[in-house]
């Protein structure tokens, strides 16, 4: 949840660089558009994910002993979806092109999204609530970093049950995939010529 | 007495101006009650919190929850008055510093009440009417609270000097209050835990204390018929909005002089 809120800031950065007449210099650095968009995807993910950083140092205390393999794997899933969070911010951000808006979208989805997921409570009790809520938490991003977080640390095992974790990391990878390449065509396409204004 | 309603006047001017804002904070918390709530109400144990609906306990708690946040609002449009010396022209304006201060606190509470208007309206839908006296009673207590909270967040504006220390404080303040009361669960659960020696007494006698357990159980009382409510745990929220009230007028006309 944090991880996923963190990620979303980007999106705030880019109205503040456009306010501040940042993005004039952003773009008359002697880099390709591609490469700035993708920069900004993943310093959006690594910053988040050095934000969360001490949640899961403690994360790890409270749970104790786990194996390194299954948590490297996670940890490489939450920096995927951490950096598609951030490229579907970016992606929002520039389409929307107002501050106040994109603050209600994305306080709404966030509202949305987090409690439609496995965050806060397993995807039977969801799915018994209401097989609407439970068909869309099996399909949201967040259940499947959440899920992947269970079972990197071991506790899917006492409390949940993951039966394949191949496919929310498949999951995780195409939420990547298809908001790093959303969020870097929009930007392309968005910000020429004043675009973003 | 002009002055103070023109100071309202003012501040509910800027108050819709944040409408498309407020539609989202009223959707977080819808989707706290029509989701979160539901979800959990197959959660939890029944025979040991004593709650046969999690859906019907939380709306009364989420009606205070949002109550708090948007009387908390205020606090941040000061802050911003005086980080952009907004306040020259506030205090330039032909009314008593009496008048201004008090204004403020009042306006922030109205607009509490103004914005909570809905969510209570959805927790008597779901959970039944109160009869007329009780009806007055809780909007009586509601907007006390509110003029608590709101001169709560005028005290913390008014003392700090930039937005991210507002925003510490008032992340500490909410988590402290809202984890510590009943909103989101019994305050049975939370002394049942204190005698275990499962959570530290100072926090059991804080929840007890805390106006906003005292609302949300007193509405649960009228609206479910439990938990058992004294009237004169009432007196709390009295204590709590004139301290608060008085408090930051006096903070607001003080301190904002000095800057």
């Amino acid at each position: 949840m944090t991880l996923y809120s963190a990620a979303v800031f980007i999106g705030f950065d880019i109205y503040e660089e456009a306010e501040h007449g940042v993005f004039e210099y952003l773009l008359s650095l002697p880099v390709s558009r591609r490469q700035l968009v993708l920069g900004r995807s993943i310093g959006g993910g690594l910053r988040s994910f050095i934000y969360v950083g001490p949640l899961i140092v403690v994360s790890l205390y409270v749970i104790g002993s786990i194996n390194p393999l299954n948590f490297l794997v996670t940890l490489f899933s939450l920096f995927l979806f951490s950096f598609g969070v951030s490229g579907m911010s970016i992606a929002i951000a520039v389409m929307i092109k107002s501050s106040d808006r994109f603050d209600i979208l994305m306080g709404v989805l966030d509202a949305l999204i987090v409690r439609l997921s496995t965050a806060m409570y397993p995807l039977a009790y969801v799915q018994q609530a209401n097989p609407l809520y439970g068909g869309i938490a099996s399909f949201n991003p967040v259940t499947f970093a959440a899920d992947l977080f269970r079972w990197g640390t071991g506790i899917e095992s006492t409390f949940f049950t993951l039966q394949n974790p191949l496919l929310p990391f498949l999951g995780v990878v195409a939420f990547f995939s298809l908001f790093t390449l959303l969020g870097v065509t929009i930007y392309e396409r968005m910000i020429e010529g004043g675009g973003w204004q | 007495m002009k002055g103070i309603i023109r100071m309202i006047e003012h501040d509910f001017r800027n108050f819709l101006r944040y409408k498309w804002w407020l539609v989202g904070l009223v959707s977080m918390n819808l989707a706290d009650l029509f989701i979160m709530a539901i979800i959990y109400n197959n959660m939890i144990n029944v025979e040991k919190v004593k709650i046969t609906s999690y859906f019907n306990f939380f709306a009364p708690g989420l009606t205070v929850t949002g109550l708090f946040a948007s009387a908390f609002m205020i606090g941040r449009e000061i802050n911003m008055e005086r980080r952009r010396e907004v306040h020259h022209y506030m205090l330039s304006l032909p009314m008593t510093r009496l008048e201004l201060a008090l204004g403020r606190v009042l306006s922030g509470g109205l607009r509490g009440m103004v914005y909570m208007s809905p969510l209570l309206l959805t927790c008597f839908l779901f959970l039944g009417f109160p009869n007329v006296w009780q009806l007055l009673l809780i909007l009586a207590v509601l907007f006390l609270l509110a003029l608590g909270i709101s001169g709560l967040s005028i005290a913390i504006a008014v003392s700090t000097s930039s937005l991210e220390k507002f925003i510490t404080a008032r992340g500490l303040i909410y988590y402290t209050l809202f984890f510590c009361s009943s909103v989101f669960y019994p305050l049975s659960l939370i002394e049942d835990l204190g005698k275990d020696g499962k959570f530290p007494a100072i926090l059991v006698t804080l929840a007890e204390l805390n106006p906003l357990s005292i609302a949300s159980d007193m509405i649960r009382n009228f609206l479910l018929g439990e938990p058992p409510f004294s009237y004169f745990l009432l007196l709390n929220v009295l204590a709590f909005s004139a301290i608060f009230t008085f408090g930051a007028a006096f903070a607001y006309m003080k301190i904002i002089e000095r800057k």
